[in-house]
């Protein structure tokens, strides 16, 4: 058995030990599961750290209107970004790209919510990016260990 | 018969992840190293935040234009003015300051300083008092009969220097910025800057 192989294996049955956990588990890991549930949640923070910042440079009114509006906007898109993670898993990857440049981009705007809504933002959207489904197929004779993993 | 059955599960794929949040970064990295170690902004206006102070040791400047405006201030919609604009300006020593109230009584200042020489591409000035020495190279005044009081006179030189400056301006736009070894602080102050100029 060669490395690739042998990875492909190990990654295999790291997929059907999550299974077997998720399988028992309650209605709310089963929900998890089926989306990108972390990258969202970092998502929707770095969204609200964003918004955070325009919000408190209008109460000082040292910052032009203009300047706070883009922050409003890109705070509000990436908390939208966040919260379509979670409605439509199926585009977690555009979601994600989408997430990444907006909080690059929000630096100028808003200031990335003091660079940490940036940071929470690109992991965000990585994991975002990262996340994938895999489909296990079952014959419900054959035990467990016996399912056969397809990517999709 | 075996009955056969889909199961999903959802995993993050490491490889993905990471080329994702390298790209990220640099991203990051590049918009910052532009925008960050140069001190270059694009297209910065000042404005609608009523009097702020700004002071300089000296300012070079060429393409030099004064006109007569009325403007908006913090506490009066037409305020008399003086619009400068500046083509190529180069500024040493330039502190910006505004002094707010808070809520709770106690007065602020936020201060813009930069330690180092400023370049600015397109100024647009409005001010309602300077306070310099001024000195000014091929300086023309200009009168015109027409009843547009801002074309009504107007003051052109093609290189002005300005020392020891104290401005009380209203509003200021810059096409290019770039502010060398800036500092932006916050200071409690116990009373903030009144220039009387009646």
């Amino acid at each position: 058995m060669n490395k690739k192989e042998a990875r492909a294996l190990k990654k295999e049955e790291k997929i059907l030990k999550k299974y077997r956990k998720i399988s028992n588990a309650g209605r709310f890991t089963q929900w998890r599961n089926q989306r990108p549930f972390l990258g969202g949640i970092l998502t929707l923070l770095a969204g609200f750290m964003i918004l955070y910042i325009p919000l408190q440079l209008y109460s000082i009114a040292f910052v032009p209107g203009s300047f706070a509006f883009i922050g409003f906007l890109f705070g509000g898109l990436i908390v939208i970004m966040g919260v379509l993670n979670f409605i439509y898993p199926a585009f977690s990857t555009v979601f994600g790209v989408i997430t990444i440049f907006l909080s690059v981009l929000s630096v100028m705007g808003a200031l990335g919510g003091f660079l940490i809504g940036t940071i929470l933002g690109i992991i965000g959207g990585s994991l975002s990016i990262g996340w994938e489904h895999k489909e296990l197929t079952m014959m419900d004779s054959k035990r467990d260990d016996e399912v056969e993993v397809v990517q999709t | 018969m075996d009955n056969e059955s889909t199961e999903k599960v959802g995993t993050v794929w490491k490889k993905k992840f990471f080329v994702a949040l390298l790209a990220g970064f640099l991203a990051l990295g590049g918009l910052i190293s532009v925008f960050g170690f140069t001190g270059t902004a694009f297209a910065l206006p000042l404005g609608g935040i009523g009097d702020f102070y700004v002071k300089f040791d000296k300012l070079e400047g060429k393409g030099f234009q004064l006109m007569p405006k009325i403007g908006e201030t913090g506490n009066s919609d037409a305020e008399p003015m003086i619009r400068n604009k500046i083509e190529e300006v180069k500024i040493d020593n330039l502190h910006i300051y505004k002094d707010i109230k808070l809520p709770t009584d106690q007065w602020i200042r936020i201060n813009i300083k930069a330690l180092g020489p400023t370049k600015i591409s397109g100024l647009i000035q409005d001010a309602r008092l300077i306070d310099a020495n001024l000195s000014f190279n091929e300086l023309a005044i200009e009168e015109q009969n027409t009843s547009d009081f801002s074309k009504n006179w107007s003051q052109n030189a093609q290189t002005i220097t300005i020392t020891n400056a104290k401005l009380v301006t209203d509003y200021l736009f810059q096409s290019v910025v770039s502010l060398g070894n800036a500092k932006i602080y916050v200071e409690k102050i116990d009373s903030p800057d009144r220039t009387n100029i009646n």
